[in-house]
């Protein structure tokens, strides 16, 4: 290679690359990728990377971002887009989509929703709310709602929903449903007995009227109520009142709303005996002005009752309390009294279920019943037979830390003299080498025991791992693939 | 050869002779190159550029194929030395077309953006006519 046959390099190669920080993996630039010299007007080699130029209108204004008002169409497409127009060009933040093969097929457009509000806000639609039209009439002009007014306000091109429909739906329906039951009124027990007791007592009745007020303002807020109500209350509603009703509603079934029979519905569901029995509570007991009323006034003659046998039942229970708190303070001082349950003929006789069934298992442990098995044995014994000496515990001697007293064929010496006289040298020495001897004698035997049992645990591990040689292999196949390698199987 | 495709140019439309001109000189060689892992995505890509090309009337050398290449990679299946030598044949297959216009730049740049799949890659080379 040299200089002189070089081909002149009158080309440019550029390649596609996705834009540094975009998400969208389709916004790709052309970026060269050769040295030469050669320049293409059309393929950015001109000018530095620049965004600008894949936008349709931005590109005079991505040069001055701050020089004066934004030109008239880019204004206008700001608007159109919903965005304010407060000269800020809030196109440099948009991003056109192009139809590029998998935008086309892949893009998603989130759906028009409002966000999701926070629990402490809530939302209502109010493109039904009636705007007064500032004179008192009692007619709403049913033609100004909220959205109309807020047209002329400002421009509002979508009205969105606060409120789901279905559930706005509901609210208007419920809204109805008030609406028609005002007339009637729903009233509780109380204030249908208060209004019945009138007759009989004043101060019932004022107090009475009183919760029935109290009752009314809580639940409708409409003052022509209470002079609907105040018509049937001049009139005392006698048992016969009540009678009527029950039968007129068995008559005509239940073809009525259930809104307008709510009273009626209400008494009907008692039976008559609660009824009477209501009626009975309320003349006795309910009265605030008066004095309380306890048993004993009753059983001294102050009631009202038409029965005589409740009389004497409280009669009677005033009589066992005394008793027992008699009782209790005498037997204060004695033992408690311990219910011991009666038990009869059949229960007397105990078997052996029972007895246990009696026991708990706090102090009784029960075992299964097994044979008497015989007690261990000892497997060393201790002393030998033939041993003078006693010796309570096995000694290990030597390296390989063996009871030389137990192992076999061994001759043992009680009385080891390593410090003999030297009178007695030759004999002494004589038998040194005896013990010596003895001893080198024992050493190898013991050895020789030692090493033939290591072989033969050797040739039994060894017999051991081949015997299952085929599964260790299995198993490593298996953990190969699955298993970690820290797994060692063979 | 500039200068004769803008004579011809002139000799067939006489009108818009100022427009045509301008843009006949900018006409340069184009060679496209795509390459990519996967086949489908890589003729769909080929199809709507050779497409896009005609549309426009241009001067369209349709996709050559170039042979693919396969790179190999032959493992030991097992982490350890150990069991029978199993091995596993990996392979990745790279597949290139190529497609030669004659053009200005504007076009195929446009053309270029619309048409792009994810995995194919594009390198355009621009040269002289």
């Amino acid at each position: 290679m040299g200089g002189g046959g070089r081909k002149p390099r009158n080309f440019a190669t550029f390649r596609l690359f996705p834009r540094a920080g975009a998400t969208d993996p389709n916004d790709r630039v052309f970026i060269r990728v050769d040295n030469n010299d050669y320049s293409v007007p059309g393929f950015g080699d001109d000018e530095p990377y620049d965004p600008s130029l894949f936008q349709t209108d931005a590109a005079a204004d991505h040069f001055s971002p701050t020089s004066g008002p934004l030109p008239e169409h880019v204004r206008r497409e700001i608007l159109e887009l919903g965005l304010p127009d407060d000269g800020y060009n809030y196109l440099h933040h948009l991003r056109e989509l192009r139809p590029t093969a998998a935008t086309a097929s892949s893009s998603f457009v989130p759906n028009q929703t409002a966000p999701p509000l926070p629990l402490d806000v809530k939302a209502y639609d109010a493109s039904r709310v009636r705007i007064a039209s500032g004179k008192a009439e009692d007619e709403l002009d049913e033609g100004r709602t909220m959205c109309k007014v807020a047209t002329k306000t400002a421009p509002v091109r979508r009205i969105e929903r606060a409120v789901d429909p279905d559930i706005a739906r509901l609210l208007d329906e419920t809204d109805v449903f008030h609406g028609g039951s005002e007339g009637e009124g729903l009233e509780e027990d109380f204030v249908i007995m208060a209004n019945r007791a009138e007759g009989d007592e004043e101060a019932d009745d004022e107090d009475e009227e009183m919760v029935g007020d109290v009752f009314l303002s809580d639940v409708e807020e409409d003052e022509e109520l209470k002079d609907d109500e105040g018509e049937p209350k001049q009139r005392v509603r006698r048992l016969l009142d009540e009678q009527f009703d029950l039968l007129a509603l068995e008559e005509y079934g239940d073809s009525d709303d259930d809104n307008d029979g709510g009273v009626r519905d209400a008494e009907c569901e008692l039976p008559t005996e609660v009824i009477d029995e209501l009626k009975l509570f309320h003349n006795q007991n309910v009265s605030v002005t008066e004095e309380y009323r306890t048993p004993a006034d009753f059983v001294r003659g102050k009631l009202d009752m038409s029965t005589t046998e409740d009389v004497n039942e409280s009669a009677n229970v005033i009589q066992k309390c005394a008793e027992y708190a008699e009782r209790y303070l005498n037997e204060t001082a004695e033992e408690e009294v311990v219910p011991v349950s009666e038990s009869s003929d059949e229960s007397e006789m105990w078997d052996c279920e029972t007895i246990v069934s009696t026991y708990s298992n706090l102090d009784n442990h029960p075992g299964k019943i097994q044979t008497p098995g015989n007690p261990k044995k000892r497997r060393l014994p201790k002393v030998f037979p033939g041993e003078t000496a006693i010796v309570d515990i096995i000694k290990l001697h030597g390296k390989e830390k063996l009871p030389v007293e137990y192992l076999p064929q061994s001759k043992r010496n009680s009385g080891k003299e390593k410090k003999a006289k030297p009178a007695e040298a030759p004999s002494a020495e004589k038998f040194k080498k005896e013990v010596h001897k003895e001893t080198k004698e024992e050493k190898k035997e013991r050895k020789a025991a030692v090493k033939e049992e290591k072989r033969e645990a050797r040739k039994a591990k060894k017999e051991l791992k081949g015997m299952y040689k085929f599964e260790t292999q299995k198993a490593q196949k298996v953990a190969a693939v699955t298993g970690p390698a820290s797994i060692r199987l063979m | 050869m500039a200068a004769a495709a803008a004579v011809y140019g002139g000799a067939m439309k006489g009108g818009k002779l100022g427009m045509e001109e301008a843009r006949e000189l900018q006409l340069n060689r184009i060679r496209i190159t795509l390459s990519s892992k996967n086949v489908k995505n890589l003729e769909k890509v080929c199809a709507d550029l050779v497409k896009g090309a005609k549309d426009k009337q241009l001067r369209v050398k349709g996709p050559v194929r170039i042979p693919t290449k396969v790179l190999h990679i032959t493992t030991r299946k097992s982490p350890c030395g150990e069991g029978t030598n199993t091995w596993d044949r990996f392979e990745f297959r790279i597949h290139k077309r190529v497609i030669d216009l004659i053009s200005s730049p504007d076009v195929v740049k446009q053309i270029t953006s619309i048409t792009i799949e994810p995995g194919v890659e594009v390198e355009v080379t621009i040269a002289d006519v």
